[in-house]
């Protein structure tokens, strides 16, 4: 919201400069979002005259003036514009002044002629986003005068962002009321003007049936009216607070609503049909709004109506037909408190919002109502002419948010807020409206009708802190509250100290992305609102979200990228949702450039692999990574499941290539992710001794059947029977070696299995690893059919 | 010549072919083979002492005497040669094995954690040091819990301004993303009052919120820190003092703190809390649109409803809460000028930030 500094100054003799007002406004809890300064933004500009003019010698379109600026010598200034003549009075903007436009006039030569200054149309002195020539000002202007000064331009305006708390602050009444009190200085009286009033003017009839939701409806008929075009002072004031004119009455009715705070509205009297009905809508009627939408209202919204149907969406907006229009003459002016949370409600359901609807939600001072009504209809007759009748008037404002009191103890406010309440602080609350009496450490406290916003001893709590200013609080640090600090989880950390970059993507993707990697059960949760369709569902799968990221890095020349992401999938259970915490990999490309002591290596399931398991051992954990050729979105034949213990903790593979390729990625993508809600407590590290006698190692080589190693899986199975046949002295065994092509069979494939033996109390002997070996080599032909190679 | 001069006169030929043989060999394994040549088992000393047999046994001693020095003044010699080789071979070695030192390193990879982590973990931790305990809560949330019961009725503006995501409906109850990471206040009183009977209770609880906006400002998922205190007497001070603890130790500097009158539903009397700019140090700059003064959170004493709401005594109780936007502290500590660089997720502004 905007108010002019002058608007302010009418009701409160302010003597301090715009930036001291704004730091006030801010300790007293209106934030300044900014303040335009029209004058000042045109210093420097000065009312000139042109004595002469003549022709550029070296440029057409240019002209040599000397201008009169009040000083002993004339200005010589170049000039592009050709609107001016020897004589016309114009803004001159001097060397050194700085115009809004950022333009900085400096002591030059333009095409080899002195120019000193330059003269001004109404777009560089920013009065206007378009001009034509110079802005021409009438004769009489005295020359040397600021043009700040000569125009009277506004010195401030400040832009407030008002909490939607302080309604009552919606305009400039309020807020001039918070100053002056602050101030120390009195407030303007505003006594609702007497109006004459003409018996012969027809009583509007007015029957509000919905008087919970309106406890006040005044209308007053004017006739007579001649319509026209507010005067300029009230448009150019309009502007100032960011509102357009529309037509004179409606100019009105905002000029006095910005000033006092109480929206009004309009009808063309002639469009209205017999009596006026303040009630309940009824479910399906129909409200085609100024605005131009067409509503079905619900039953219980609050409407305005005549005979033939609403009229207005009370306290939001009118009817697109019952409005002040060119041919109007009569009309009925409308001044109203509406119930906040009823105008609330209909503008939500209607997503209508209105600078009327802004005050009445927030709650308007019900004194205002007819004070509203009283200043428009003096202002509209004084302007346009009319015939002012009687006021209709349905309830009493004057019981709207009345009396209410409340007591509360000083102690505990200052208990509160770490601050004394001096008692100087009540009369500066008193000038606010409020009513107090100190009781020794009692306070009574009688809340003005216009503040809806407080009720509770902490509300006046934040009153006293407002006014003697939050700086005055000290700061004090309290005594530290004990607790056993929780263990940080330190998934994603680990998973960074493995070599990947952490990403954090969206919590929502696009369905579409959904059904690559999770088919459609109907567990999806989806958005009623989204951004887009790309952000739409929220993600039960990590790795749409890490494909976006290997596609944005891979189109800027990233060889390659290792990312990991810690958060959440999130999905319908039969018991309502579940937020699943996850931990996700992806590798794609390069994970080492080429360098001098070796060539470039590209990611593969197994470096992936790696990776996981590094990440389960610092938790004291191992996995089997179990083949599994129907996990959806992951290639067969290059996927497994994660066990670890018994639990399914998680996948790992490939990305299908038709999927990668929907993100523009050609080359293999791998993925992992590991549900952290299930992980097993891993084993924690446990002392023994170290062993004090050599152990053996041997190595056995096998050739297998390839078919037999492949889908037998293999590794993990033939390290099984390795370390069962070994018995007990087998303290390690492993795959080194898997070798197929030149010096092996077709279909077959070589295996080497390195085995150590130990035992704790003596030194092994040659008959013990022949033992070890022959018990390994028969298990090993009869699991697999492996024949010990030569 | 007598036999035994004649002996000497080979023993004195011996030692001088051998010493000058010694200072001609060029390594340690020629000088090896010299040394088994000369002083071996079979070696030519050896050899002239098989003529000592010849002489008479009065003559043996004299003789003896005279090839134990021989032997010494060769074996010496051997022992310097030896010496000298060791050390040629030594540096000979070296001088092979040289290398460029200024060759690059093997590259290990190297992870990074996302900078809104290192702001999450940086600002938990500083409450965990100050004794708050560590909470979280769902992300999909009801109204009750998002809006209600932080005193947020459905006719409130101020649910109007929280461009709130709705989900599709899951079972009978609307649901939402919340918002912010104020209801983890409502679950974590209920929580604490159910194991704990009471308070004092002191909570930080960081975690993802969402709101329905997106611009250059705006992300319509980010990261908040909710962090509050209820005990008795908590006052208006106490908050000021741990606002301040908390953003000097944030931004390593001692940073000035000023608290402007505002308006949250939730709390009464409600703050927005400024720091002094700490690109300009108050003196105005572009980054605090020359006020000297940056926003940073919003924080107040804890509203009775909110107290209520959850069962505890607000005569007998009172609380402060605050609630910070992450990825904005984490902007200003790192001069990070786009929000959306969190989320576009570039390998180089991960790496950069993560060093
Ligand atoms: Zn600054």
């Amino acid at each position: 919201m905007k108010i002019p500094f002058s608007w302010l100054k009418e009701q409160v003799a302010l003597t301090s400069t715009p930036a001291q007002i704004a730091g006030n406004l801010v300790r007293l809890g209106h934030e300044v979002e900014g303040i335009e300064q029209p004058r000042a933004a045109v210093k420097g500009v000065v009312v000139g005259r042109i004595s002469s003019k003549q022709p550029h010698p070296d440029a057409d379109k240019l002209s040599l003036l000397k201008v009169d600026i009040g000083q002993a010598e004339l200005l010589d200034i170049v000039c592009g514009a050709s609107n001016m003549d020897t004589g016309d009075k114009i803004p001159v903007a001097t060397i050194g002044t700085s115009l809004p436009n950022g333009l900085t006039i400096k002591k030059g030569k333009i095409r080899g002629e002195a120019s000193c200054g330059m003269c001004c149309s109404e777009t560089e002195l920013g009065l206007s986003d378009e001009s034509a020539g110079l802005l021409i000002l009438p004769a009489d202007a005295p020359v040397g005068l600021e043009i700040g000064d000569y125009l009277a331009l506004e010195e401030a305006v400040f832009d407030l962002s008002i909490t939607p708390n302080r309604g009552d602050c919606m305009n400039t009444r309020g807020i001039a009321r918070d100053l002056a009190a602050d101030a120390r200085l009195p407030l303007l009286e505003v006594a609702p003007p007497v109006m004459e009033v003409d018996a012969n003017v027809p009583l509007t009839k007015v029957a509000v049936t919905a008087s919970t939701d309106c406890p006040a409806y005044l209308a007053r008929r004017i006739e007579g009216v001649k319509l026209a075009d507010s005067p300029a002072w009230m448009q150019t004031g309009l502007m100032l607070a960011g509102m357009r004119p529309i037509n004179g009455i409606v100019d009105v009715l905002n000029y006095v609503m910005l000033y006092l705070g109480q929206p009004m509205h309009a009808f063309d009297a002639d469009k209205i049909k017999g009596e006026i009905q303040v009630r309940a809508a009824e479910g399906g009627e129909q409200f085609k709004a100024l605005d131009g939408r067409e509503l079905k209202l619900n039953a219980g919204d609050l409407v305005v109506a005549d005979q033939s149907g609403v009229i207005a969406l009370a306290g939001i907006m009118g009817s697109a037909d019952s409005g002040v229009s060119d041919g109007t003459v009569n009309i009925v002016l409308e001044s109203a408190f509406f119930r906040p949370a009823r105008v609330s409600e209909t503008r939500r359901t209607y997503a209508m919002v209105s600078e009327a609807s802004m005050r009445f939600e927030r709650g308007v001072d019900p004194e205002m109502v007819l004070t509203g009504m009283q200043q428009a209809s003096k202002i509209i007759a004084e302007l346009f002419g009319g015939v002012v009748g009687e006021i209709t008037v349905c309830g009493n404002v004057s019981e709207i948010n009345a009396g209410k009191q409340m007591h509360c103890s000083v102690t505990r406010i200052e208990k509160r807020l770490g601050l004394a309440l001096p008692e100087a602080v009540d009369d500066v609350l008193r000038d606010m409206g409020f009513g107090i009496i100190r009781l020794g450490d009692r306070l009574e406290v009688a809340i003005p009708p216009f503040r809806h916003d407080v009720s509770i001893p902490e509300d006046m709590s934040e009153e006293y802190a407002r006014v003697i200013g939050f700086d005055a609080i000290p700061e004090i640090l309290p005594a530290l509250t004990t607790t056993a600090p929780a263990q940080p989880d330190r998934s994603i950390h680990d998973a960074v100290a493995g070599g990947f970059l952490q990403a954090v993507t969206y919590a929502f993707i696009s369905e579409k992305e959904q059904r690559l990697f999770v088919s459609d059960d109907g567990n999806d949760i989806g958005l009623q609102n989204p951004i887009s369709d790309a952000m739409s569902v929220m993600r039960r799968t990590p790795w749409a979200g890490l494909l976006n990221v290997a596609k944005h890095n891979l189109n800027r020349q990233q060889p390659g990228v290792a990312i990991a992401e810690q958060g959440r999938l999130y999905s319908k259970t039969a018991a309502g949702h579940d937020e699943n915490n996850v931990l996700a990999w992806m590798m794609v490309g390069e994970t080492e450039a080429d360098q001098w002591y070796g060539n470039a290596r590209v990611a593969n399931f197994f470096d992936l692999k790696g990776a996981v398991e590094a990440w389960l051992a610092v938790r004291g954990l191992t996995a089997r990574f179990i083949a599994d050729d129907h996990i959806q979105g992951l290639q067969a034949g290059q996927s497994a499941k994660i066990l670890v213990g018994r639990v399914e903790a998680g996948r790992l593979g490939k990305v299908d290539g038709d999927i990668a390729a929907a993100f523009d990625i050609d080359i293999p993508v791998f993925v992992a992710d590991i549900n952290l809600d299930v992980l097993p407590e891993g084993k924690k590290a446990k002392f023994a001794p170290l062993a004090e006698f050599p152990g053996v190692e041997r190595d056995l080589v096998f050739l297998l059947e390839k078919s037999a190693f492949v889908r037998e899986s293999n590794t993990d199975a033939i390290v099984q029977t390795v370390s069962k046949a070994g018995g007990k002295l087998l303290t390690d065994s492993r795959l080194f070696d898997l070798y197929e092509g030149k010096g092996v069979p077709e279909g077959k494939v070589s295996v080497g299995v390195r085995f150590t033996l130990q035992d704790p109390k003596r030194t092994l002997t040659q008959e013990d690893s022949d033992a070890a070996s022959a018990a390994i080599i028969a298990a090993m032909d009869k699991r697999f059919g492996a024949v010990l190679r030569g | 010549m007598s036999e035994i001069d004649a002996l000497k006169a080979q023993l004195e030929s011996l030692q001088s072919e051998a010493l000058s043989a010694f200072s001609a060999v060029a390594d340690l394994a020629g000088l090896q083979q010299l040394r088994v040549q000369y002083l071996g088992k079979k070696g030519a000393l050896t050899e002239v002492l098989k003529g000592v047999g010849k002489l008479a046994p009065e003559q043996r001693p004299v003789i003896g005497q005279f090839v134990n020095q021989t032997k010494s003044v060769l074996s010496q010699a051997l022992d310097a040669a030896e010496a000298e080789l060791s050390i040629h071979a030594k540096v000979a070695r070296i001088e092979a094995e040289r290398i460029d030192v200024s060759l690059p390193g093997r590259a290990s990879a190297k992870g990074a954690l996302h900078p809104v982590q290192r702001g999450l973990d940086e600002i938990t931790a500083i409450f965990s040091q100050m004794g708050f305990a560590v909470a979280e809560g769902p992300e999909i949330e009801n109204e009750f819990n998002n809006f209600d019961a932080l005193n947020i009725p459905p006719e409130h503006p101020a649910r109007a301004m929280h461009d709130t995501f709705f989900v599709n409906p899951i079972g009978d109850e609307p649901m939402l993303l919340r918002t912010h990471t104020s209801p983890v206040q409502i679950r974590a009183m209920k929580r604490f009052l159910a194991e704990e009977g009471e308070p004092p209770l002191a909570v930080v609880a960081p975690g993802r919120v969402y709101r329905c906006d997106y611009d250059v400002t705006h992300s319509p998922m980010f990261h908040q820190v909710e962090v509050f205190k209820v005990d008795r007497d908590v006052s208006m001070a106490h908050l000021k003092g741990v606002l301040k603890h908390f953003l000097s130790t944030y931004f390593e500097k001692d940073v000035s703190i000023r608290l402007r009158p505002h308006y949250f539903p939730f709390t009464e009397p409600s703050a927005e809390v400024d720091i002094g700019c700490v690109f300009c140090a108050g003196k105005g700059c572009r980054i605090c649109k020359n006020s000297g003064w940056i926003e940073v959170l919003g924080s107040g004493m804890i509203h009775p409803n909110v107290l209520k709401s959850v069962g505890i005594d607000s005569e007998e109780f009172s609380g402060f809460a605050f609630g910070l936007g992450v990825e904005r502290l984490v902007m200003l500590k790192q001069g990070i000028p786009d929000l959306r660089m969190f989320f576009e997720n570039d390998v180089r502004f991960l790496r950069r930030m993560g060093s």
